[in-house]
């Protein structure tokens, strides 16, 4: 399913943005510009610790930057999900909803990371059943050879 | 799977564009929810919405990546252009400005999508006649000349919406019925569920197809 839990960033693109990062680190200058941008690539990675760098590189923003609290906030959010920090991921929602209540797109967001969670819990489950299933057949296979061995 | 069969035959990939303020994420949310969302705040990156549609006795999904207009997301949204099969540029007829940089839209799109991509022009607001800074025949003749489809809509009040969103989609589908629309290409931006085995058409959104490997039976 793609939505914004699940879609992932093109390689191109985060090299792209690393790269404007990195010269601008290189000079000790970093926009905050050139770090949201790299961050909000990294967040987006299949790899978690490109993810957990961008939650890093987020906290930093937040903290000096405080123009961009909303969009920092909402991709800790989404950051943090990705890395099934579920309840840290909660948390930015709701702080992210006292100051704006009725934000449909975060709202959405709190929805997509319930769903996420339920769909988890789920296959939990049907893991664990899987481990019986598999649990039984061993030990039916087991008493199937000490019956033939009598 | 538990998580049901397909009812759906295609899934097609969107994208809504446009300065920031005109309306972009209202029509999404007029045309998933049905209802006008008043104060809407401004979009974070990308806001995503899905709604299954019919067109031609075929079900198909929307996946819908509506983007912030704000000009400090607009390094990054440009990745999501990619692979999209429709495109709806946004401006809003109050205010000219935002026409005037439909252009510099179009150039984008063009470019960072391929040739079969659907791209159709929305002049939102338009229940505000009083206000109205573009007329219907300049924007009408702009989109002539562009090769776009064009329709005035209001989120507001829910005219022209689903018709905006819906011949898009006729026209995507009728590229597939044609041949001009390559389903195997990596970008097309459709996605064909299939219900008989062997078919697994690439596409940008794909790559999240249920895997087989993790079955428990």
């Amino acid at each position: 399913m793609a939505d914004v839990l699940s879609e992932t960033v093109l390689p191109d693109d985060l090299k792209k943005f690393e790269k404007i990062y990195h010269e601008q680190l290189y000079k000790n200058d970093v926009t905050p510009k050139a770090q949201f941008e790299y961050a909000w690539c990294l967040v987006r990675s299949k790899y978690p610790a490109d993810i957990q760098k961008g939650i890093i590189l987020l906290e930093e923003l937040y903290k000096t930057h405080e123009e961009g609290q909303r969009d920092y906030l909402y991709y800790l959010a989404i950051g943090s999900a990705r890395l099934k920090e579920y309840s840290k991921a909660m948390n930015y929602v709701r702080s992210f909803l006292t100051i704006e209540p009725g934000n449909q797109q975060v709202l959405s967001l709190q929805q997509t990371i319930k769903k996420k969670m339920e769909k988890e819990g789920l296959v939990g489950m049907a893991m664990a059943g899987g481990v019986v299933l598999a649990v039984g057949a061993i030990v039916g296979v087991g008493m199937a050879i000490a019956n033939k061995a009598k | 799977m538990s998580a049901g069969p397909y009812n759906y035959s295609y899934i097609f990939k969107y994208i809504i564009i446009g300065d920031m303020g005109v309306g972009k994420s209202c029509l999404l949310h007029q045309f998933t929810e049905k209802k006008f969302m008043a104060d809407c705040p401004h979009t974070i990156g990308v806001e995503f919405g899905t709604r299954i549609i019919e067109v031609s006795g075929q079900k198909i999904k929307l996946q819908i990546w509506d983007t912030a207009g704000q000009e400090r997301f607009r390094a990054v949204t440009r990745s999501y252009y990619r692979g999209a099969a429709g495109a709806l540029m946004v401006y809003d007829i109050t205010r000219r400005s935002t026409y005037n940089h439909l252009s510099s839209w179009l150039t984008d799109t063009r470019n960072l999508t391929n040739p079969s991509t659907v791209i159709f022009l929305i002049g939102n607001k338009c229940d505000l006649e009083g206000q109205r800074d573009v007329t219907y025949e300049e924007a009408s003749k702009f989109a002539e000349e562009n090769g776009l489809m064009f329709v005035e809509a209001s989120a507001k009040t829910g005219d022209n919406v689903e018709e905006a969103f819906l011949e898009t989609a006729k026209k995507i589908y009728q590229s597939i019925q044609d041949g001009r629309l390559d389903l195997n290409a990596a970008e097309s931006g459709v996605q064909h569920k299939p219900s008989q085995p062997g078919g697994r058409p690439g596409t940008a959104a794909g790559g999240d197809q249920p895997g087989r490997d993790n079955c428990a039976c």
